[in-house]
């Protein structure tokens, strides 16, 4: 969905740190897609073992749990990038301009808020489970193969702390935008109309060229 | 002073002793000191241990074998085939274990104190289809069963496939498993009993614990009458669990002629097989790798031991 | 103050932000979050110096709940079913069964929306979310339906209302999400929506036929295939006639019996057997890729809706509103049967402004006791209940009721999911665009609803079989 990411480059500063960030979040969602393919497998592997050797998997459900914040939350920063977490746009649709990129950076930043705060909470979700005196520095384990969890557990900080960086670029792109009151601003996804507009500007001016 | 408890599932024989002690303690400190008790709302039942360490709420309930790194030291009392046989054996032996500093300095990581047990009966399963009688049934099957018990189904070729107990009746129903061990309450409290053919009566492999546990500023910061009313009030609540416990137990065989479950009498020769291999085995390989954990495994495993014994020659 | 009054006015706050246009995952995460310090510092009477410890407990509070709710067994089956949409749409099984629809029904009035209509209901027998339904079927319906002049608003009107199916008919993630919160099998479940599915295919398909023949400017019957090209249509979509019965296998066994695993088991192999054919299709790792990032974000966006809300879930839990709630929906004075008629009504305009999945998670931890304790308990004989069935059932039944609900709202604005995605997938439509067209479904949808709520049966024959 939303297949198109309506966010503008250009040469500038913001635009090429988007441009280097967008392409460490696409590696990250894509290990979040081939770890749901890693499901598909898992799955095929338990079904073939369980029902044609009578050997179901070891440790399936500890597995998939331990898959799942790989495949759920990894790529968050991705997601953001490209506007892709859902809102309702009733409001921010109707605003142009300064108002707009106002609404924007206020809402992105109470977003950085929470993400700084998950940042802290989650890590010390992880730490809670992580001891480097321990066997496997585990000190919270799955249930059956008594897998670590502290592996999984990282990956939210990870996450998180990727998106902030991902916020703080938004909230510069927004910042800029309302200070120079530009039309169609770099680095920020656009809500859909701008984007036409801009689409179709820059198609103006390829047709110039 | 209010405070927080947090358990999961709903009200059950398991619960009984946590709202008896809530009940005691207003009582006894004339509502000063009340407990406002919390199925599944405060915590993740994963994460009980978390909540307590964090100080998100004073008291808990939590299993070992969820999460065993978590509580190394009392896995001991979830090793299989330890001879305990009944509930008063369960807990006498529970709160020996607790007692010991190697639990009390572990639970101290997490900001937690023992506070007390809840001790449940033999694990049996509960299954669909022909029931499965003999050791050679369990080869290949998927059985829901934590901790030791977990490693004694291993033992005999099964293949520990497990959820929480809240999840339990899904993963029966929906065929993430073939068969749930539960104690008789949970079989009924978690739907697994309505779901099943069949239950095995005598397999008796081990139980689970699962302590209740408070953190250890709250428990402080309590006034002198009111942490005086929550210690005098474990034993009666412990007491109310047993009576309550005892009378589900008696009224279980009507619980599964009502249901239409078969009860199901494994021979004494495949019993005392599946004690060979799934029971000394299973204990020497935990003290030895406890022991290289740097746990006095064999000091807790003979504590439960002579606590046993001890407990015997009183009654 | 107390903690009741704290989770309404935090309740409100969301619902502020929500409207001003954050994204609704971190909004709900945020009013959680401070809702937690809200709580947990009132506990110490706001002393100034005990600030730091309510807001570190909150913080930390907060932070457990996206690794421990998304590390869930039950709820792999989202990506699961996400995939296999995806590569089905990469393996051209979708546009096999959308050319073989057109050819088999494009006859009728307003034939390729009707078309459109029964294909997105055969494809959301292998697809478990609506929206994935909708995304792809923006690409391969749309252009067609606008080539024969059909107003390109109400194209992606169906396209969006046409996408709610693949919730109903199974597989669904949705259906799992709700047996998941409310604890009941999920295999009944799936088997429940079926013909509620089914059904809702026939009123949209009978709903366009009537515009076809009253509005004049509609889009024209598409006629004119012979039999030998209806007939050389079938093979290419047989595959999803084969996932379709693998997943029933897996969900519940027709011939008595066990079923063969868990339905993301189901839903896995069936993802395996597309994967397979888009490879024999020629599928590059370009392709995969492709499939793969796309699964990954829609997951994403559902995964985070999932633990923002928890995390305002939480703090409800604390807050004791939960509780609040149904004692008083219980202790109304009204028939049971208009109760829950005022329920379904609430959802419908709480859908206004929230997606489905946000709105079952937040509301059914409430609700779903106060409808089993209105029907009589979770242990009442179908004699003695209120709604003339056992408790089982109705914990079906009222499942059905609600995710057709949930399905409703994907298509009403202002937060209509599914018209979202179409625009997205479209650039040449705003959202506005497509609630406009979705509009008359609106209808079609209210006349299903009644009809389940009037004849129960519709719901529960299937299940009652299992
Ligand atoms: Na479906
Ligand atoms: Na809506």
């Amino acid at each position: 969905m939303a297949g198109a990411a309506a966010v503008l480059e250009d040469d500038s500063l913001l635009s090429r740190l988007d441009r280097r960030l967008a392409r460490a979040e696409r590696v990250l969602a894509l290990i979040s897609g081939v770890f749901a393919f890693g499901l598909m497998v898992l799955a095929v592997v338990s079904v073939t073992g369980r029902n044609g050797f009578n050997e179901p998997l070891p440790g399936y459900v500890d597995w998939i749990e331990a898959f799942m914040p790989l495949i759920a939350i990894l790529g968050i920063s991705y997601v953001q990038r490209q506007g892709g977490h859902i809102r309702m746009d009733i409001v921010v649709g109707a605003l142009r301009g300064r108002a707009l990129w106002l609404a924007e950076w206020i809402t992105t930043f109470l977003i950085l808020v929470l993400m700084v705060a998950l940042v802290w909470g989650s890590w010390a979700h992880f730490d809670r489970s992580f001891d480097f005196g321990a066997p496997m520095w585990s000190r919270d384990s799955s249930i059956d193969i008594g897998l670590p969890i502290w592996p999984a557990k990282l990956v939210v900080p990870i996450a998180f702390a990727v998106m902030c960086v991902r916020l703080v670029l938004q909230l510069w792109g927004y910042g800029r935008a309302f200070v120079l009151g530009l039309e169609s601003p770099v680095a920020v996804p656009l809500v859909q109309s701008a984007a036409e507009i801009a689409a179709a500007e820059a198609r103006q001016v390829e047709g110039r060229d | 002073t209010e405070w927080n408890v947090s358990l999961w599932g709903k009200r059950r024989a398991f619960t009984e002793h946590v709202h008896k002690l809530a009940e005691l303690v207003e009582e006894k400190t004339d509502g000063e000191f009340t407990m406002n008790i919390s199925y599944g709302g405060l915590s993740n039942n994963r994460e009980n241990l978390d909540g307590i360490s964090i100080g998100a709420f004073e008291m808990a309930q939590f299993c070992a074998g969820y999460h065993p790194d978590k509580n190394r030291a009392i896995t001991v009392l979830e090793l299989p085939f330890m001879g305990v046989s009944t509930l008063e054996e369960e807990t006498a032996v529970s709160h020996a274990v607790y007692d010991h500093p190697a639990v009390t300095e572990e639970m101290a990581q997490w900001n937690a104190k023992m506070l007390m047990t809840s001790p449940m009966p033999q694990y049996n399963i509960v299954g669909t289809g022909e029931p499965r009688d003999e050791l050679a049934d369990f080869d290949g099957m998927r059985v829901r069963a934590t901790g030791g018990l977990g490693e004694a189904f291993r033992a005999v070729g099964a293949v520990p496939t497990s959820v929480t107990s809240s999840e339990a009746y899904q993963a029966m129903e929906g065929g993430v498993v073939d068969t749930v061990a539960f104690a008789q309450h949970a079989h009924l409290s978690f739907g697994t009993i309505n779901e099943a053919d069949w239950w095995t009566a005598n397999l008796n492999p081990g139980t689970v614990n699962c302590p209740v546990v408070v953190n250890i500023d709250a428990y402080e910061s309590l006034s002198e009458d009111e942490r005086a009313a929550l210690d005098s009030s474990v034993p009666e609540a412990i007491d109310h669990y047993l009576a309550n416990y005892g009378e589900l137990l008696a009224r279980w065989d009507s619980v599964l002629e009502e249901r239409g479950v078969e009860k199901v009498m494994i021979s004494e020769e495949q019993l005392a097989q599946f004690e060979e291999v799934g029971g000394a085995p299973i204990q020497q390989a935990w003290i030895e790798e406890m022991s290289g954990q740097g746990l006095p495994a064999q000091e807790l495993f003979d504590l439960v031991k002579s606590t046993l014994n001890e407990q015997r020659g009183t009654n | 103050m107390e903690p009741i009054e704290i989770g309404l006015w935090v309740t409100g706050g969301l619902l502020v932000m929500v409207v001003l246009g954050m994204r609704v995952a971190f909004a709900a995460g945020l009013a959680g979050l401070l809702g937690l310090v809200w709580i947990f510092w009132v506990r110490k009477d706001y002393a100034a110096e005990e600030f730091g410890w309510a807001l570190s407990v909150a913080v930390q509070t907060a932070g457990q709940v996206p690794h421990s709710k998304v590390s869930s067994q039950a709820l792999s089956l989202i990506p699961t079913f996400i995939l296999i949409g995806y590569l089905a749409y990469y393996a051209g099984l979708t546009r096999a069964l959308f050319e073989a629809a057109k050819r088999w029904i494009a006859w009728v009035p307003g034939g390729l929306a009707v078309s459109t209509v029964f294909a997105t209901a055969g494809f959301a027998a292998v697809s478990g979310a609506s929206v994935a339904t909708a995304a792809v079927f923006a690409r391969i319906a749309i252009p067609e339906m606008l080539k024969v002049g059909y107003d390109k608003r109400f194209a992606a009107g169906v396209v969006a209302a046409g996408g709610t199916l693949a919730s109903l008919i199974p597989p669904s993630a949705i259906l799992v999400i709700y047996a998941i919160i409310v604890e009941q099998d999920v295999g009944k479940l799936l088997l429940a929506g079926f013909l509620p599915g089914v059904f809702s295919a026939f009123v949209y398909g009978a709903l366009i036929i009537g515009l076809a023949l009253t509005i004049r400017g509609f889009g024209p019957p598409v006629s004119g295939f012979t039999w030998r090209e209806r007939l050389v249509a079938l093979p290419p979509a047989l595959p999803i006639v084969a996932v379709v019965v693998i997943i029933i296998f897996f969900v519940y066994n027709p011939f008595g019996g066990d079923a063969w695993g868990t339905p993301t088991e189901g839903g896995a192999i069936g993802a395996f057997i597309v994967f397979c054919m888009a490879l024999w299709r020629g599928m590059r790792w370009g392709e995969l890729k492709d499939a793969l990032i796309e699964t990954a974000k829609l997951s994403i966006m559902i995964f985070s809706i999932i633990w923002g809300v928890l995390i305002y879930v939480r703090f409800l839990g604390f807050a004791q509103l939960p509780d609040a709630f149904s004692n008083w929906i219980t202790s109304l004075d009204y028939p049971p049967l208009l109760i829950l008629v005022c329920i379904l009504l609430a959802y419908a305009v709480l859908g206004m402004f929230m997606d489905a999945i946000g709105m079952l998670l937040l509301t059914l931890p409430v609700v779903y006791p106060a409808v089993m304790a209105l029907n009589g308990g979770e242990f009442v004989s179908a004699e003695q209940s209120a709604f003339g069935m056992n408790g089982t059932m109705c914990a079906i039944w009222f499942g059905i009721l609600v995710v057709k609900m949930a399905e409703f709202c994907l298509i009403t604005p202002p937060i209509g999911l599914n018209c979202f995605v179409v625009a997205g997938v479209r650039p040449d439509l705003s959202v506005q665009d497509v609630f406009r067209g979705v509009t008359p479904f609106f209808i079609a949808d209210a006349v299903t609803i009644s009809l389940l709520v009037a004849f129960p049966g519709i719901v529960l024959w299937l299940p009652s079989l299992a």
